[in-house]
């Protein structure tokens, strides 16, 4: 009797395993798989490779690429540079304000496209408050310059929080060995420890490098006639209504990124050069001499400070008439993003990323826990999708959901899918955009879950599913409350990424699903920067509110303490 | 253990597409149920609607007050619409399309996007603004012009343009600014009315864009952009439509200042149509009556859009530049739309890439 009910009680658990695997599948085939086969598809038709033939044989594209590749490879080293350093002094240098640099550091983490670019264009550009009113320049900042100074600044906190944990994880043994046997300070950190670091260093650039060529907002503000990939797209499905041009165009930017991010995958996840042990070796030896100290101070606090002017711009901005003509003050803006014809867009972006954001935190973490506990065949292609939301350009992935959702899905006259994208579609095109926002998301969180999983030993799986538990108890009592942080980032990162995505919504918004980000753009263009810095302001406040609201919800008690306490 | 949970799958998935194919049957009965809509005074109307936000925002408004029809709108640039009427060709998303060169307008209509009316208020439209089919009708016209920043003309030392060959001054080195022909119709109207004032021959205008080249600062995506630009001092001259320069200067811009070429300026006609399969199209025919009204005509001045009304009798506002008082080209708006697509490929590939020395 009791042998029966285990049985149905473990059939029951494989159930849930199986339809928590469904789900998953079921999710990541809508949300990205069937949208970048349907792009695939529509630029290896005949048509499509035709396309192909005249775009490569441009001149013009010839000049995109090149641009595109200088961009990415000048970002990814700025960028690489500024995280290295930022990592660094955190690691090794004794410096005052060290934790107010960490989180000015981590300031353009939550901040939206444009709000970097349009301060520098007001501080740094031909009429700019420093180079044109202090300095009588006339400088130009549009173009490759100003791109790479303002997506080195946006894109290199990822990288700085990914060289922090590497340095902070290095066995302080190795350099204390290196200095014993009489080598100087800068000769170590030549021959030891840097050489430790390049797996990482490598990782950062390459991530950078992936992140610049798919970014689509920076070089629409600040690009001025420096084309890239990206903005390219753009303009072949908003200037020429060229859809078949612009798969064709996508396919150039998706291979060379996914290559990168594949690269980038392998050499973070070789983990080899990761001396962790579990057994702290003593602390980092602090750098001791006071010009090294103070020299690297002076640049980062020099860094820093242009972050906080940057982001101090957008904030007086926002109060500011007519930035770099009138300076009065004024709380029109606001007016404006608040209850004028500029609220609408932001109830409809929070709702619709606060939506995506538990889809996106719990699908993500039920992929790493299958992943990472579970054998089953696919197991690697599962894997490798779940990452496909991260490694693929937003604007690429947008044309895949305008391609594959713009009509209902029909298999022998039976509508499995109704419309989706489009103000005809699927609750005026909104489920589109949610599904958009979660799949972009996800992968945070299956990356968050993995790496958390990878920590806590299965034997306590285990024995809950001796003990008679099936999965499903195991995975809500055992695992969840175990994993509880990792769903609480994923949730955070999920909203913030959501709430800040242009690329892969811009060809999804309609009538009753207007955007933040889209919205400013169109005022940004419309040179009314007040209302462009007010919506960058309301936005940034309400991800802080949010990650804020989410930590007291979830963060305070952790499942695993209450958990604890409860039994014993 | 793998082939059991490979079992399990195949179970769930066979579920899934079993309650998938369940739900199918309800489908269909939607549309049904729109069918029988038209018969019942329309309630609802969705609007694909490319002036600026503020402009669609109080014609809809307007337009629900009057007729009491739920409306709708999306803003997108004129090409951005073309792509999506085109995209949503088979079951359209949108009933009728407000605003926009008439160029994307007889594009459209060559593709079979477009359903004519001849809407009764079009007769009082005169004949060069409107398509005598109904494709389309104007609404709207507005002049392109010369938007300069005086401060930066002064310490430049130069005058007010007030010819085409006037921006070709050298002092004027990466002072001026305007739109790429491929990404704005603005920029397009530009590129036409030189080969409109060369007689026609493209090969002439191509060589006064090489010219022009060396005083461009930048070629903007967006047809308006060049203005804000000037008007925050970061280039002397943008070659715009009249009505956005002062659009600009209304919202504070107070540098900027408004002149004409001598020799001749284009112009452009904002259009409306109706989509061709429209879900709404009684809405969308009483749409387009109600824009071939002065009453309608005239909400574009009040929120600060100074495009002229096509109608002879709608007021004009005393901010407006009216079109007789300027000299317009004689402007061939279906051969522009015709060799569009040649002329911005030749610029993209000639002008555009070409050093500025």
């Amino acid at each position: 009797m009791s042998s029966h009910l285990r049985t149905v009680r473990q059939w029951l658990g494989d159930w849930t395993l199986s339809g928590g695997l469904v789900l998953a599948v079921i999710f990541l085939a809508l949300g990205i798989v069937w949208p970048l086969l349907r792009m695939l598809a529509l630029s290896l038709s005949p048509e499509g490779l035709a396309e192909f033939a005249v775009v490569l044989g441009r001149g013009t594209f010839q000049r995109i690429a090149i641009n595109t590749l200088v961009m990415g490879a000048a970002v990814a080293t700025l960028g690489t540079g500024l995280a290295f350093l930022f990592a660094f002094v955190q690691v090794w240098v004794n410096v005052p304000f060290k934790r107010l640099l960490h989180w000015i550091a981590l300031l353009p983490i939550i901040s939206p496209p444009f709000a970097v670019a349009l301060a520098v264009i007001s501080l740094f550009g031909r009429s700019g408050l420093i180079t044109y009113r202090l300095f009588g320049l006339r400088y130009d900042i549009y173009g490759l310059d100003g791109l790479t100074l303002v997506l080195s600044l946006s894109f290199f906190p990822a990288a700085y929080i990914g060289l922090l944990g590497m340095m902070r994880a290095l066995n302080p043994a190795l350099d204390e060995a290196a200095i014993n046997l009489g080598a100087s300070r800068w000769h170590v950190f030549r021959t030891v420890t840097v050489p430790i670091l390049v797996p990482g260093i490598l990782g950062s650039f390459l991530l950078l490098f992936v992140e610049a060529m798919a970014d689509l907002g920076n070089p629409l503000a600040l690009g001025g006639d420096f084309t890239v990939l990206a903005s390219r797209i753009y303009i072949a499905i908003i200037g020429e209504y060229d859809m078949i041009a612009g798969a064709v165009l996508s396919v150039n930017l998706l291979v060379p990124t996914l290559a990168l991010f594949l690269a980038q995958n392998y050499i973070v996840n070789r983990k080899s050069y990761v001396t962790v042990t579990g057994k702290p070796a003593g602390t980092p030896r602090l750098i001791s001499s006071p010009f090294a100290r103070w020299s690297l101070f002076a640049a980062v606090a020099s860094v820093a400070a242009l972050i906080v002017l940057i982001y101090g711009t957008v904030l007086v901005g926002a109060f500011t008439r007519l930035f770099g003509i009138d300076y009065s003050f004024t709380l029109d803006n606001f007016k404006f993003v608040l209850f004028g014809y500029g609220s609408q867009a932001m109830v409809t972006t929070v709702i619709l990323a606060g939506i995506a954001m538990p889809i996106a935190a719990l699908i993500g973490t039920l992929v790493a826990y299958l992943v990472t506990r579970k054998q089953f065949p696919g197991r690697n292609a599962l894997d490798f999708a779940s990452m496909l939301g991260l490694a693929v350009p937003g604007t690429v992935l947008g044309i895949g959901y305008v391609l594959a959702y713009n009509q209902p899905i029909e298999v022998a006259g039976i509508t499995l899918l109704p419309k989706l994208a489009g103000g005809a579609g699927l609750l005026g095109g909104a489920a589109v955009i949610v599904l958009s926002f979660a799949a972009r998301s996800m992968p945070a969180s299956v990356r968050n879950g993995t790496a958390t999983l990878q920590q806590i030993d299965p034997v306590l799986e285990e024995a809950s599913l001796n003990l008679g538990a099936d999965n499903g108890t195991t995975f809500r009592r055992i695992t969840l409350p175990l994993i509880r942080p990792a769903v609480l980032s994923g949730m955070i990162y999920a909203f913030a990424r959501s709430m800040t995505s242009l690329s892969s919504i811009i060809f999804l918004t309609t009538p009753y699903t207007k955007i933040m980000v889209a919205q400013i753009f169109t005022e940004a263009d419309a040179g009314r920067f007040g209302n462009a810095f007010a919506y960058c302001v309301i936005l940034i406040a309400i991800v802080l509110v949010a990650i804020a609201l989410l930590y007291r919800v979830i963060g305070s008690t952790t499942g695993a303490e209450r958990e604890a306490s409860l039994g014993g | 253990m793998s082939a059991r949970i490979t079992q399990r799958i195949t179970i769930a998935i066979t579920t899934s597409a079993l309650i998938l194919a369940a739900c199918a049957p309800a489908t269909p009965a939607a549309p049904a149920g729109e069918a029988t809509a038209p018969v019942a005074a329309p309630t609802t109307l969705t609007v694909l609607c490319t002036p600026q936000e503020d402009w669609c925002q109080a014609m809809v408004q307007a337009f629900e007050a009057k007729t009491g029809i739920k409306t709708a709108y999306v803003r997108m640039s004129s090409g951005e619409s073309l792509a999506r009427l085109r995209a949503s060709a088979s079951a359209p998303e949108f009933s009728v399309w407000f605003g926009g060169p008439a160029d994307g307008y007889i594009a459209a209509n060559a593709e079979g996007l477009l359903e004519p009316y001849v809407s009764p208020n079009a007769a009082n439209v005169p004949e060069t603004y409107k398509d005598a089919a109904g494709s389309w009708t104007g609404t709207y016209v507005g002049a392109l012009g010369f938007c300069s920043n005086t401060d930066v003309l002064g310490s430049l030392g130069v005058e007010m343009p007030d010819s085409w060959s006037d921006l070709l001054d050298p002092a004027l080195k990466g002072q001026v600014v305007m739109a790429h022909p491929a990404t704005s119709g603005t920029a397009f109207t530009a590129f036409w009315t030189q080969v409109t004032l060369d007689g026609g021959d493209i090969d002439e205008a191509f060589t006064y864009f090489a010219d022009l080249h060396k005083n461009i600062l930048q070629y903007t995506k967006s047809g308006s952009a060049p203005g804000q630009m000037v008007g925050r001092g970061e280039a002397a001259v943008a070659v715009i439509f009249s009505h956005d320069c002062v659009k600009f200067i209304d919202e504070g811009m107070t540098s900027l200042a408004l002149s004409f070429p001598s020799e001749g300026t284009g112009y452009e006609i904002g259009g409306v149509g109706i989509i061709k399969n429209a879900p709404e199209p009684e809405a969308a025919r009483m749409w387009v009556d109600w824009t071939l009204t002065a009453e309608a005509q005239e909400i574009g001045a009040t929120v600060k859009s100074y495009q002229l009304p096509t109608l002879p009798d709608a007021k004009v506002s005393e901010r407006s530049v009216v079109l007789s008082e300027v000299n317009i080209v004689d402007y061939d708006f279906v051969s522009a739309g015709e060799n569009r697509q040649a002329v911005t490929e030749r610029f993209d590939a000639e002008i555009a890439p070409a050093p500025k020395e």
